[in-house]
C-alpha cells in the first residue's frame, strides 16, 4: 500500500469512526463502556397518554374532581416550610386563584410536570438519547444516554427541565435529573394543586414498557430543602392504537382564560379579547 | 342569568373536565339553551363555540361555549366542519357560576337531530 493510500485509508478510518459516534461527541462510553445499539433497545415507538387526571401524585390524594377542584390534593413528605407553602398553593387554587403563570402559555413545563399533561406522548429511543415529546405544550425533554456524567454542579443555573443523564438496565431505561429551577420564579407547579419542588430536587426516574399497552415510569424525588424522605411517584401511560396524527398544541394561540396579573383571578375573554361578565 | 331560553336542569352533574389552564370556574349544574352557532374557534389551548342566543327580552346575548383542544378532539372525530356558523341547535352546557354568558361544553342536538358531544348521555345524577 503506497503512503498516499494509506493516508487515505487512515482519513477514512477517522471519518467513520466520527460518523458512528454521531452527536456524542466522542463520549460513546455508556454503562458498559458502549452504546447499547438499536436493535438492543426495546420498542416504545406509538403514541401514548397518561392514565388518570392531571393529579401528580394519584396514591396520595385525597378529593373528587380534578387538579384544580376544591379539596382536592395530594400529601407529599413536605417539610413544615413547603408544607406550609403548598397550604398557601391550595388556598388559591380553592379560590380559582393560581400560583403559578403557566396560564399566560409560552413557558415549558418542568420535569416531572411534563410527566403530568393531558393529550398525547412520543416515547423516542435513540442509543445516545432518549425524548419525552408532550403534544401539550408543546414540550419535549432530553436524557443524554451517551454515558456523559452529569455537568458539574456548579455550572448548573436551573431550568424547567433541567438536565438528564441516563443508562439502560435492560429494557429499563434509568436516569437523573438535575439543575431543576424549582419554586424559584413561582412558575414550576407539579400540578393544579400548587405542588412544587425547589431547586435541589435530584429525581431518579425508571421506565419501562410493563406490558405491550402500558409505559411506566417511577420518579423518585430527593430534594432536601423540601422534603423529609424521598417521594416516590409513578406514572403511567397507555398505548392508543396507531396511525393517528399528532399536533401542535400552542398554548399562547388563542389562550381566553388569562390571569390577571393585578388580581391573580383568571379571566375569560371574548373573541374580541375583552373580558366576558 | 342573562339569557332565558334558558331552561335550567340544575342537575349534579360530574364536574366540567375543562379548565386545566385553570380556566373559569364552571358549574357542576347543566343547563339548555337554544342558539345559532356564530363561530366555532378550532384553536388552542381549547376550542370556543360563539352561539348567539335570544334571551327572554329578544336580546341576543353572545355565548361562549368552550370545548377541548383541537388535537384531542380531532382523534374523538370533531373537526372544524362540525359546528357550521349559521347551525340553530339546542346546546347542554355547564355554566360559569358568576352568571356571565360563559359555559363548558356538553353536548349539541341540530336541528336536523344530530348531536355531538354527550347531549344524549345520561346524566350521572339521575
Amino acid at each position: 500500500m503506497s503512503g498516499i493510500k494509506l493516508a487515505a485509508l487512515t482519513i477514512v478510518l477517522v471519518l467513520a469512526s466520527g460518523l458512528a459516534l454521531g452527536q456524542n461527541g466522542g463520549q460513546n462510553s455508556g454503562q458498559n463502556g458502549a452504546l447499547t445499539p438499536f436493535d438492543k433497545l426495546p420498542d416504545w415507538t406509538g403514541t401514548w397518554t397518561m392514565v388518570g387526571d392531571t393529579v401528580f401524585d394519584q396514591a396520595t390524594r385525597v378529593g373528587k374532581g380534578n387538579a384544580w377542584t376544591p379539596g382536592v390534593q395530594e400529601h407529599p413528605p413536605y417539610n413544615d416550610v413547603y408544607e406550609k407553602k403548598y397550604e398557601a398553593h391550595i388556598a388559591l387554587r380553592d379560590a380559582y386563584k393560581f400560583p403559578d403563570t403557566n396560564n399566560f402559555c409560552g413557558i415549558p413545563v418542568n420535569y416531572p410536570r411534563i410527566l403530568n399533561l393531558p393529550d398525547a406522548y412520543e416515547f423516542v429511543v435513540r442509543p445516545d438519547e432518549f425524548y419525552i415529546i408532550a403534544e401539550n405544550g408543546e414540550n419535549a425533554m432530553r436524557v443524554y444516554t451517551d454515558g456523559r456524567p452529569l455537568p458539574p454542579k456548579e455550572d448548573l443555573w436551573g431550568t424547567y427541565t433541567g438536565v438528564s443523564v441516563g443508562h439502560w438496565e435492560g429494557d429499563m431505561l434509568v436516569f437523573e435529573t438535575v439543575g431543576l429551577k424549582g419554586d424559584r420564579d413561582n412558575d414550576a407547579i407539579l400540578d393544579r394543586t400548587g405542588a412544587v419542588l425547589s431547586d435541589a430536587a435530584h429525581v431518579t426516574t425508571r421506565v419501562r414498557k410493563i406490558d405491550d399497552k402500558t409505559m411506566q415510569f417511577v420518579v423518585t424525588i430527593e430534594d432536601p430543602k423540601a422534603l423529609t424522605k424521598p417521594w416516590v411517584v409513578t406514572k403511567q401511560f397507555r398505548k392508543q392504537k396507531p396511525g393517528l396524527f399528532l399536533y401542535d398544541y400552542g398554548c399562547a394561540e388563542n389562550n381566553r382564560n388569562p390571569v390577571d396579573k393585578a388580581t391573580g383571578e383568571v379571566l375569560t375573554l371574548d373573541p374580541e379579547g375583552k373580558p366576558v361578565k | 342569568m342573562k339569557s332565558l331560553r334558558v331552561v335550567l336542569f340544575v342537575l349534579l352533574a360530574a364536574v366540567p373536565v375543562l379548565a386545566h389552564h385553570g380556566g373559569a370556574e364552571y358549574d357542576a349544574k347543566t343547563i339548555v339553551l337554544t342558539g345559532t352557532i356564530k363561530e366555532f374557534q378550532f384553536t388552542n389551548p381549547h376550542s370556543w363555540i360563539q352561539v348567539d342566543v335570544k334571551d327572554e327580552t329578544g336580546k341576543v346575548v353572545e355565548w361562549n361555549v368552550e370545548w377541548g383542544s383541537p388535537n384531542t378532539l380531532t382523534r374523538q372525530g370533531i373537526h372544524p366542519s362540525s359546528f357550521p356558523v349559521g347551525a340553530k341547535g339546542t346546546f347542554k352546557i355547564h355554566p360559569v357560576k358568576t352568571g356571565a354568558p360563559i359555559g363548558s361544553f356538553v353536548g349539541v342536538k341540530f336541528e336536523d337531530g344530530t348531536t355531538v358531544g354527550k347531549f344524549d348521555a345520561p346524566d350521572a345524577s339521575q
